[in-house]
């Protein structure tokens, strides 16, 4: 029999309450694609802060607002693991906690992170892998092949020469499979990074990573021909995983089945993203319906703030994001789409560049990279279905 | 499609709704802008309200605002003739002296409603109109609920004793969703626009006499939508009609005011209500609900209309399940 | 060798999932908490002593009811994602 494998879905995907701590906003990078406009060295989270903010969590454990069947501790920077130790002390103390008080998350948690993965094999890192291995998510990105990575993902330095981060994370690529064999990785398309896609895909995939999370740039950073480059990428892509059955082990996000059909306003009307059902916290105490939310994350926006670990949340504050659906925030021209089926947004994004202080207003940057993964993702499906229709006469 | 123009004739103007209006300084507006602004609702064939200070106004104002059919809104002082008259002090009705042409804007706030209500029975026979707004609903608490529940049920008593006397009330908590089939707003920024002293447009007079620096969480709460020059820019005006407020949209108390100012200040967006004034109006309607039948227990009344039982008092639960 | 041998339903693959996620927890638990903490360390060892019995009564219970295929030295693993157990051979 022939199969194709399926992206994996998140963990408890849909019933799992996502609470991110953002520890720091430093980090040794300097990614040119970073949304993080305000990273600092400053804003590193405290103790106090980080124990208060899970003590408001889990004395609320009934609250509509964490009355979920599970729980994703979700650590975040800058780097994440430049503060390991404070990290170690929070998890210790969430798992203590949740076991004293006998809250119904103890049975049903995770701990997870996004890293840039070069302090991956430090000694408290692993320590902390050890301490924790089965509640672990550890995502690594890396971004392809190393013209790819090096071409944005650089160290920060004060000079003006730059130094790609590849080899400070590739070398740690083997020992993180080793212990989350099933880990997938990110990947994040800008208009220079195009060229480079297919073979950046394919360079994971020969790491031994099997699935490869991969997306644009939700920024308006696309120039005229991008998307006709970018349909020539994925086609090529699409040839090559097909041609050497690489559909068979694993799974590239920019190939999903179904999408790309038009979209009923009643029965498919939900929002994209799982902003205000999040909680973010940061160094400061404040809280936010997400991370792209908070004052780092902004360009041209003030920070959307909805309560902080003295006075808690202010519901009220949540009420848009929770009534928030697809229609109501799109244009006219998104809603009688031919092709909206997988058409993502983020929310932050769409506050950041929109007329007015607003989650109301749909960014349409990626508009033409959508039709053109459309176009693209119809011919991969097209033509794995035909050779495995074939293969099943022989 | 906007079809009134409220002017702000001076930064004193009087407040008619649930924004506060701290400027003590006065400051009319320019003769030239007022000019501007009566002209310009002329050619958009827009009707005027012009909200006025507590002072006489020059001569030449006078003959401006008369060169154009208008109504206006100004504060109650004795003798004074207007449309609207607003009053600020519920302890003290008892020495208005009442016009039955004339409808009342009673700006309260909980304590003193809770503390004063009962004040209002005694002017409910008296007036053509009286509209009751709260000017703290954003801080009504659970108990507040409470206590706001038992005195509209009281109040509704005497609405009915009045109705079945063959008296026709209108009572903005408690008759106006009897009579309506459909949201019936302020409708600010859709129907509404409103003239400032600085000659700019404000989607109301709440975005204008906002504190200069106030930002309520999203930054500068103080921004214009066009000015006389350049006419409207109403930027997402979509957000202030019905169909782009996924709560309101699915929302039956056609009552409320559904205030887009206390919308923004309370959840940043002004689609969007707070619980605080979706539980206050559910509360009217449920009342005016009981209202309607103990009526129907006198003898046919308005047989069309129908308020359905509920089970939510924040439509807010509906929309997010 | 690792070979399918049954299945159960959801309900009961929900079941010892929750068994499951409760016992790596008390194991890692385990690993921080410390006897000078008595009152939280003596509910420690008393859940994971509960948990281990009714973790092991699940197996007893379906392996009653269903019958799976057995080996000397070999155990049963359960796929929380398809619901499948398999047989493992060492």
């Amino acid at each position: 029999m022939n199969k194709i494998k399926e992206q994996s879905l998140s963990w408890q995907s849909g019933m799992a309450k996502n609470i991110t701590f953002i520890v720091t906003k430093d980090c040794q990078l300097a990614c040119k694609y970073c949304y993080l406009v305000g990273k600092n060295e400053k804003e590193r989270m405290s103790w106090e802060v980080a124990k208060q903010a899970v003590d408001y969590i889990l004395d609320n454990e009934y609250d509509e607002n964490f009355n979920y069947e599970s729980v994703v501790w979700d650590f975040i920077g800058g780097e994440p693991f430049l503060e390991i130790e404070l990290i170690d002390k929070i998890c210790d103390y969430i798992k203590t906690e949740m076991f004293h008080r006998n809250h119904h998350w103890f049975d049903s948690y995770r701990f997870s992170f996004s890293t840039n993965g070069i302090n991956y094999d430090s000694e408290k890192v692993q320590n902390f892998i050890k301490k924790n291995h089965s509640h672990l998510s550890i995502g690594i990105t890396i971004d392809g092949t190393q013209k790819k990575h090096d071409m944005n993902r650089i160290w920060k330095s004060e000079g003006s020469e730059e130094k790609g981060s590849y080899v400070d994370v590739v070398r740690n690529i083997p020992l993180w499979l080793e212990q989350f064999p099933n880990a997938g990785t990110k990947v994040t398309i800008s208009s220079a990074d195009i060229p480079y896609i297919k073979e950046s895909v394919l360079h994971l995939y020969s790491l031994g990573i099997h699935e490869v999370n991969i997306n644009v740039v939700f920024e308006d950073v696309w120039n005229e021909g991008d998307d006709v480059l970018f349909e020539n990428q994925l086609i090529q892509l699409a040839d090559s995983i097909i041609e050497n059955e690489y559909y068979k082990d694993f799974a590239c996000s920019f190939f999903t089945e179904n999408m790309g059909k038009p979209m009923d306003c009643v029965l498919e009307n939900q929002n994209w993203c799982g902003a205000g059902k999040m909680l973010s916290i940061d160094a400061a105490g404040n809280f936010y319906p997400c991370t792209r939310f908070a004052q780092y994350s902004l360009r041209d926006k003030k920070a959307w703030i909805i309560g902080n670990v003295r006075y808690g949340i202010d519901k009220n504050k949540l009420r848009p994001f929770l009534t928030l659906d697809r229609c109501t925030q799109s244009t006219q021209e998104c809603i009688d789409c031919e092709v909206a089926g997988g058409c993502a947004w983020c929310q932050g994004e769409n506050y950041d560049v929109a007329d007015t202080p607003t989650i109301y207003q749909r960014s349409t940057a990626i508009c033409k990279m959508h039709k053109a993964r459309v176009r693209a993702n119809n011919y991969y499906w097209n033509k794995l279905y035909r050779k495995l229709e074939l293969e099943s006469h022989d | 499609m906007i079809k009134y123009l409220v002017i702000l004739l001076d930064d004193t103007s009087v407040s008619y709704c649930h924004y506060e209006n701290n400027k003590a300084e006065r400051k009319l507006i320019s003769l030239e802008d007022l000019n501007e602004g009566i002209f310009y609702a002329m050619k958009e064939n827009l009707s005027i309200q012009f909200v006025y200070p507590d002072y006489e106004l020059p001569a030449e104002y006078k003959d401006a605002i008369n060169t154009v059919d208008h109504s206006c809104v100004k504060p109650y002082a004795k003798g004074v003739k207007a449309d609207v008259l607003v009053i600020n002090d519920i302890d003290k009705l008892g020495n208005v002296d009442w016009q039955q042409d004339t409808a009342y804007v009673l700006r309260v706030d909980k304590s003193k409603l809770f503390a004063f209500y009962q004040n209002i029975i005694s002017v409910l026979p008296k007036v053509m109109r009286l509209n009751v707004v709260l000017t703290d609903v954003e801080t009504f608490t659970e108990c507040d609920f409470d206590a706001y529940r038992k005195l509209l049920t009281e109040l509704a008593d005497v609405v009915k004793t009045e109705y079945v006397r063959g008296r026709i009330v209108q009572f903005n908590l408690l008759s106006d969703r009897i009579m309506l089939d459909a949201m019936n707003n302020c409708n600010a920024g859709v129907e509404n626009i409103t003239l400032a002293t600085d000659g700019r447009f404000y989607i109301c007079p709440g975005f204008y006499f906002a504190e200069d620096d106030a930002d309520f969480g999203l930054g500068k709460a103080k921004f214009s939508v066009g000015d006389l020059k350049n006419g409207l820019d109403i930027k997402n005006s979509q957000l202030y009609r019905m169909t782009h407020a996924p709560i309101c949209r699915k929302c039956d108390a056609y009552q409320c005011k559904r205030c887009v100012w206390l919308n923004r200040k309370t959840t940043y967006e002004v689609n969007t209500p707070s619980h605080e004034q979706c539980v206050v109006a559910h509360l009217e309607r449920n009342v005016s609900r009981e209202l309607l039948k103990g009526i129907r227990e006198y003898g046919e009344f308005m047989p069309e209309k129908e308020i359905k039982e509920i089970d939510y008092i924040d439509p807010f639960n509906i929309v997010k399940d | 060798m690792r070979k399918v041998v049954g299945s159960v339903t959801v309900e009961e693959k929900n079941e010892i999932q929750a068994l499951f996620e409760r016992r790596n927890g008390l194991n890692e638990l385990a690993k921080i908490l410390t006897v000078e903490n008595t009152e939280l360390y003596e509910k420690l060892v008393k859940d994971m002593g509960e948990t281990g019995t009714k973790f092991q009564n699940w197996w007893n219970r379906m392996s009653s009811k269903y019958q799976w295929e057995s080996i000397e030295g070999g155990n049963w693993e359960i796929d929380f994602e398809t619901c499948e157990i398999y047989l493992i051979k060492p």
